[in-house]
Order: structure tokens, then sequence, then C-alpha cells
């Protein structure tokens, strides 16, 4: 195989899944590229990536402060009423003992989906106003390493199971903070999830070689 | 004009940016983090890991989950009496979700990484009529979903402290997690490039 120079080698693309090395395209807007070998999407082109991203990193972060501070769940067990927000559930792990499992808890479902959403803010935002050489390289590597052990999904799927494991034993009225919850992974899902780091680091290479073309 | 092999051509574990092996050890040309690429030392860290969670994974079925205290009398059920308790009361799909993720899911995980490191390294398993690909990627997707129970009992304990009726997290939910936590590190450890060297 030749190539031209070593800068060559940032038009290549090695499937993250299956390892075959693949070419960039240039392709139209809205289109994904997809491995031949085993068919999982590369990259996907997208020219909105940059204003959507950061809208819905701060709506992101709107919510989930919403979701922290109001009560997720009421319950009202033999005349007694009980409620539970995020960080209670933490501290009342922590405080019966279990600061491992408190701990853990407390990263994956509270440091790290807050961190992947401040960077997001953050990285979109240099990048937005054309700062592509500045912090991008060191937030995209931290990024790459928290992504995915940040589990608001997960935590989700967790609430659900736990009020169907209730029902019949107590009555449940959803909280504030459940629904915001709900609007906060979806958008996770959206921006954090289903965007593959290799599509910002190629809109940072777009946004560098406009600058030095400058 | 330079030539390369295309064999030589690894991309970065953290950027995903193509780099060209240049031997003992690189670094990344975008982001800067270094490729490990240890010939002799290339599986060891994702072994040390999994063996940590297969241990911990044994207390985690042995102890009580959650701990019912009712008007003075404790009960204890393990992960697997719970399934079998919720079953009983007639609620099959969280039973069924329950037991995927707290049993099937850690089992998978640790069959498919030992099947994993053990081809790499030893020649059994060169057929290709499995695709170690796409089980390294399951591994990675269903990894995280075994948390669940760890979540829910978390949330079970914070919601129901009465003085009469309490739930109580159990011994099972540390060791659980910690089980869960190390899954999850071998399978982030685990070099994919290998995969590739020995199709």
């Amino acid at each position: 195989m030749k190539l031209k120079n070593e800068a060559a080698l940032d038009n290549l693309i090695i499937c993250h899944r299956c390892f075959t090395l693949h070419k960039e395209v240039p392709m139209r807007d809205g289109l994904e590229a997809c491995c031949l070998e085993c068919g999982s999407v590369l990259y996907r082109h997208n020219t909105k990536l940059l204003d959507k991203g950061l809208a819905l990193s701060i709506t992101g972060l709107i919510f989930f402060v919403l979701a922290n501070f109001f009560p997720l769940v009421k319950i009202e067990i033999l005349g007694h009423e009980q409620l539970i927000t995020i960080p209670k559930t933490i501290f009342s792990l922590m405080q019966s003992g279990f600061y491992i499992v408190g701990l853990l808890c407390m990263f994956l479902i509270f440091i790290f989906p807050l961190m992947t959403f401040t960077i997001n803010t953050i990285l979109f935002s240099l990048l937005k106003l054309k700062h592509a050489n500045l912090w991008t390289k060191e937030l995209l590597v931290l990024l790459a390493h928290i992504k995915p052990w940040s589990m608001t999904d997960i935590f989700l799927i967790s609430i659900l199971v736990s009020l169907v494991k209730l029902i019949g034993h107590a009555q449940i009225h959803m909280g504030v903070a459940f629904y915001s919850l709900v609007v906060f992974v979806l958008i996770d899902l959206y921006i954090v999830k289903r965007v593959h780091l290799l599509e910002i680091w190629i809109l940072r290479k777009q946004i560098l070689s406009e600058e030095y073309s400058k | 004009m330079i030539k390369i092999d295309k064999k030589k051509l690894i991309p970065c574990p953290i950027c995903s940016a193509v780099n060209i092996n240049k031997g003992k050890e690189n670094t990344c040309y975008r982001c800067g983090s270094a490729i490990y690429h240890h010939k002799k030392f290339s599986t060891e860290k994702s072994w040390a890991f999994l063996i940590t969670a297969i241990i911990a994974y044994i207390p985690a079925n042995i102890y009580p989950m959650l701990i019912t205290n009712t008007f003075g009398t404790h009960v204890g059920s393990t992960i697997l009496e719970g399934v079998v308790l919720l079953w009983e009361h007639g609620s099959y799909p969280i039973a069924i979700v329950i037991f995927f993720a707290s049993i099937m899911i850690p089992i998978i995980k640790f069959l498919i990484l030992l099947y994993l490191l053990i081809s790499v390294k030893y020649p059994i398993g060169k057929d290709k009529k499995i695709n170690k690909h796409k089980l390294y990627y399951i591994t990675e997707a269903i990894g995280p979903w075994s948390m669940i129970d760890v979540f829910v009992v978390a949330i079970l304990a914070a919601l129901i402290h009465l003085s009469n009726v309490s739930i109580v997290a159990g011994m099972a939910a540390r060791a659980f997690a910690i089980s869960v936590f190390f899954t999850l590190l071998a399978a982030h450890a685990f070099d994919k490039t290998l995969i590739n060297e020995y199709k």
C-alpha cells in the first residue's frame, strides 16, 4: 500500500469493530458510511453536528440539574410517605456502610454523566468559536476515557424495575426528576452514545484546516 | 511516496486514528496517547482483572443481595432466590430481566473473555467460523447492563426504610458491584489488535 506522506494517514479509517481498512470519502449531508465487512457505522456526515451538539449539551446539563434536585419517585407505604432523589440514593448507600458500592454508583450515575456533558459543552463551544487548537485534544482524550462509564440509561431502567417490584405493596407517584431523567437519557443517547468520537475528530480536522488556509 | 505494509497500520485505542506500527512503543500522532503493543505482556492485565471479577462473583451468589426486615424478622435473599421469588409472584418480565442482567450476562462475559484471552495466545480457535470481533463487541455492548441489580438494590434500600419495614443491601451487593466493575475493566484492557494478528 502506498501513501504520499504521513499526513495522508488522516484520511484512513479502521473499522472499530472488525479492523478493516477504509478510506474516508466525501458524502452528502445526513448519510452514514458503513463498513463493507461487518456493516457497522464508521462515521456520519452531519454538517449540523456542531450546532446540534452545543444546543443539546446545554439542554442536557439543565435537565441533569433538574433530575438531581427534585424528587425522583414518591411512594406511600403503610401510611408513610417516602421520596428519593439521585443524591439521596447514593448517600443512603454510604450511610449503611456500603462505601465502595456508593462510590461506584456516584461515579457511574452522577460524576461521569455530568463530566461528559460539561466536556461536550466546552468542546463544542470551543469548536464553534474556531479555537480548535485550544484544549480540544485533551478534552477529546478525556471524553474517550469516561464515555463508556456513564450509565444513566441503565439507572433509568433500574428505577423502572424497582418500581415494578413495589407495585401492589405501595402507591407510587413519579416526580419531576423522573421525567427530567427520561429527557436527559434521550439526549444522552442521541448526542453522546450515537455520535462516534471519530466524527468530532473529523470536525476538528476541518476547522483546523480552515484556520490554516486563511 | 512511502510504502507501508497494510498489516502495520493500527488504530489508536483512544481516538481511533490510523497509526503506523513502529515497534515497541508508539504514541498516537493525533491525540498523543500511548499505543501499547507488548509482545510478552499483551494479555496479562486483562487476565488479572478477569480473575478478580470471577473470584468476586462467587460471594455475590452465596451471600444475600437484599435483606428485608418486616416487623423484626430478617429475610435475606440471594440473586437466584430473588429471581425465583419474582417468578413465583408472577412478575415474569422483571424476573427475566434480573435473571439476564445478573446471572446470564456476567457468565456470558466471563466465557467470551476467557475464550478470547486463550485464543489470542494459543492456536485453538484459529478457524474463521467464529467471528471474534463480533464476540468482543457483544461483551462491550451487554457488559454495563449487569449493573441493573446493584442500582435496583440501591433504589429499594433508599426508598424503604420505615421503622417496621425496611430493605437493606446485603453483602452480595458489594461483591457483585466489584465483579461487574472488574469485568468492565477486563474488557477495556483487552487489546483488540491481537485478534487481528492471529487471524
